[in-house]
């Protein structure tokens, strides 16, 4: 573990291609760094720099195998080749959280919202695609088998770059599906009893004083 | 010539079960903030010389920008398309998703725009967790004593009281949009003290809090029916009416074309972030790429009141090594679960749940005192000590700071086994733009909520509010700014450019320098070149 450790040191001088241009850099560097030191212009899908944002997305090419992944995550190498993709389209599809007044409903609003969810043909597309290592097939059957907690757990460091979007021939919309699974979740399910005491505590305080208040007028 | 201990022999010394000595005392805590806190060095402050703050003291690469010259004029007005909405909010960070879906669900037209994507914001960095008073021996007034003690009480309290009261109501907002939260076995919500809290008041969700916080926001936002967003769109100057005294719209870019556009409407709301990006007195930053602190800009140019643009949070552990992580967050959380600091020597040196302010100005005198580990001559800082913590709650750091752990794998550092060395990072900007309990600036039509907005937080922030407050200030202002329902702007103008223009050439000021900065130097190859 500890030789393996960067130390600053030990960088070596790479070549390789990010946008189809030639760039010089260390194996130090994230792509993103090293777009920026060889002069690669409008790049603009980068954000956090360290893995949240979801923004960076890539496509590399590391001899015959090509890989999605995000620029900020991935090092400098000899030879490679990265694309910057354009950012993801708008989702296609529709649901407001506020629609959902039952529970007892929610299985088979999920089939309307996202019917391809129960299509999925077991490719691993999604599952090669995600840069957090998320087991994206699995998280889509939880959620179409109706287990919607299970699901938004295996969806729990989803960064929402949606690769997994692009890489479904069904297009499931697998991070999507993660996040209706986690909103479901809370939304019908989180009742802490500490923060319930706390709110009732202040809606009494505040009918209270203003009875008071109705009483001095 | 820098010294410490260099970075071989400190790890050679290096033991998670060496003894550590007692926690020195600490000397007065104001000689010790004024002798190496950042915003105390020497030549980082001036006074700004025009505008609503003119005399003020102000942090001097920010006054740069505060007093630079506009990117346009009527000229480039002229044949650019117009849109019309009713509330146009500036930042797609956590502030403005709060914001546009508060003023969409009063009926409002709403128009989001965004420099990069939707959710590119330090929202999606923050890990820690978000403050509510919600324990039982917790209260709304602690609350309010530790945010005004934390920001040795320069903050608002009228500011800081509305906050701290619409706490337990924004997690229960939050929650029904579908964030989830870390319970405890019985189901309460999971809480931690962290740094500057009299109790445990902070509510997250592991380490991934404002992840989890903005996909949520983000989700809601592009889903609503009545928000358009608008990404990669930058705001190059807000618009005018002809007395230069109302703020009636903005003129955007786009990072794409290039293509100018306008937007009128009646209110605009500005929640753009922000600093860290513009690496004050050349400290690394945790922030994320689009933080430049274009909404002071606008809002100053436009002639609304500043505060304490003089103070700026330095987060006491941004990680010094690996290279590509520089500055880089190693969250509170980590402290607060228990993990100690450490110096070069092996000691430990200062109660690490001090505000941040202490911590950081602690950490700076250890290594400028020669108890630093040093990597190279530019490169000083000391030792997070997590294997310490692991041996005494093994499993914790895997199990509560998923972020951290997966972050450090990508460059083979195991903070179980290796301790993590840590320096100050430029964190947060504590002042801001001059709101009232709406977020409504001393410009009318125009509302600043979240990091660009000022008055909270006093001189120095503590742990959990940011979170709360984007949320808490950006409902209010989707309120207030819908609530405006006057009938638009009549003409649009950009008086207060000229305004501004005239100023700096009274004040022979120099005009080379133009602003919102909109991208730091490093990232703006071929993107932003106005």
């Amino acid at each position: 573990m500890h030789s393996a450790e960067n130390d600053g040191e030990q960088h070596q001088s790479v070549k390789l291609t990010i946008n189809g241009l030639p760039v010089s850099a260390d194996t130090g560097m994230t792509l993103v760094e090293a777009a920026w030191q060889g002069g690669v212009p409008r790049v603009t899908s980068v954000g956090c720099m360290e893995g949240v944002c979801g923004s960076c997305r890539i496509m590399l090419r590391r001899g015959k195998q090509v890989t999605v992944g995000l620029a900020c995550q991935t090092f400098a190498a000899e030879g490679i080749e990265a694309v910057f993709l354009p950012p993801a389209s708008a989702p296609q599809h529709h649901y407001e959280i506020d629609d959902f007044k039952d529970g007892w409903d929610i299985h088979a609003r999920f089939q309307d919202i996202f019917p391809e969810a129960s299509r999925c043909r077991h490719c691993h597309g999604c599952d090669y695609a995600c840069p957090k290592g998320i087991k994206v097939e699995n998280g889509v059957a939880q959620a179409a088998a109706g287990r919607y907690r299970d699901a938004g757990e295996t969806f729990f460091e989803c960064v929402m770059c949606e690769l997994c979007d692009v890489a479904c021939p069904e297009l499931i919309a697998p991070a999507h599906v993660g996040l209706f699974s986690r909103r479901i979740t809370a939304h019908f399910h989180l009742r802490p009893p500490n923060l319930i005491n706390r709110l009732e505590e202040l809606r009494k305080e505040r009918s209270g004083s203003s009875i008071i208040e109705s009483d001095e007028e | 010539m820098s010294n410490g201990i260099p970075l071989a022999e400190a790890r050679a010394r290096y033991s998670p079960d060496a003894d550590i000595g007692p926690l020195p005392d600490l000397a007065d805590t104001d000689t010790l903030l004024n002798a190496y806190h950042p915003d105390h060095l020497r030549g980082s402050l001036v006074n700004l010389v025009v505008g609503a703050n003119a005399g003020d003291s102000c942090q001097r690469e920010l006054a740069e920008l505060l007093q630079a010259e506009a990117f346009i004029d009527e000229a480039d007005l002229a044949g650019t398309p117009v849109s019309d909405v009713d509330v146009l909010v500036i930042g797609g960070g956590g502030a403005g998703c709060a914001a546009a879906l508060m003023a969409a669900e009063k009926g409002a037209r709403v128009l989001l725009a965004t420099k990069l994507r939707l959710g590119d914001s330090n929202t999606v960095m923050a890990e820690g967790g978000i403050q509510a008073a919600i324990e039982a021996g917790d209260s709304i007034q602690q609350h309010i004593q530790d945010t005004l003690r934390g920001g040795h009480h320069a903050g608002d309290p009228a500011l800081v009281a509305a906050m701290a009261g619409d706490g337990p109501d924004v997690l229960r907002w939050l929650i029904r949009l579908g964030m989830q939260f870390e319970q405890t076995s019985g189901g309460d919500l999971h809480t931690r003290r962290a740094g500057g809290m009299s109790t445990a008041r902070l509510t997250h969700c592991r380490d991934y809090t404002g992840l989890e916080m903005m996909r949520v926001l983000r989700e809601a936002v592009i889903q609503h029916r009545s928000i358009e967003v608008w990404e990669q769109s930058p705001v190059v100057e807000l618009l005018s009416n002809e007395h230069g005294q109302k703020c009636v719209g903005a003129v955007l870019t786009s990072l794409l074309d290039d293509r100018l556009r306008i937007v009128r409407t009646r209110s605009v709301i500005l929640a753009t972030g922000g600093l860290g990006r513009l690496h004050l007195n050349g400290f690394p930053t945790s922030n994320h790429l689009g933080a430049t602190g274009d909404g002071l800009v606008l809002a100053y140019r436009l002639g609304a009141r500043l505060r304490e643009m003089d103070s700026f949070q330095y987060h006491p552990t941004g990680l010094l090594h690996p290279s590509h992580l520089a500055g880089k967050l190693v969250t509170e959380g980590v402290r607060a679960a228990g993990a100690l600091l450490v110096n070069g020597v092996g000691r430990r040196f200062v109660d690490e749940l001090l505000p941040r302010d202490m911590v950081c100005a602690a950490i700076l005198r250890e290594c400028a005192e020669g108890r630093g580990i040093r990597v190279d001559e530019r490169h000083v800082g000391v030792w997070l000590d997590t294997p310490r913590l692991e041996r005494a709650q093994p499993g914790l750091l895997e199990k509560q700071f998923p972020n951290l752990m997966s972050r450090t794998r990508v460059s083979c550092v195991d903070p179980r086994y290796t301790p993590l060395l840590v320096h100050p990072t430029l964190h947060y900007q504590n002042g801001g733009v001059v709101i009232d309990t709406n977020g409504a600036t001393t410009v009318p039509g125009l509302y600043a909520v979240g990091e660009v907005a000022g008055g909270i937080h006093g001189r120095n922030r503590i742990m959990g509010n940011a979170l709360l407050e984007i949320i808490s200030f950006g409902r209010r202002a989707g309120i207030a700014a819908t609530a405006n329902r006057d009938r638009g702007p009549k003409k649009v103008t950009l008086e207060h450019v000229n305004r501004m223009r005239r100023a700096l050439t009274l004040a022979g000021m120099p005009m080379s320098r133009r602003a919102p900065q909109v991208l730091p130097p490093y990232a703006a190859g071929g993107v932003w070149s106005r």
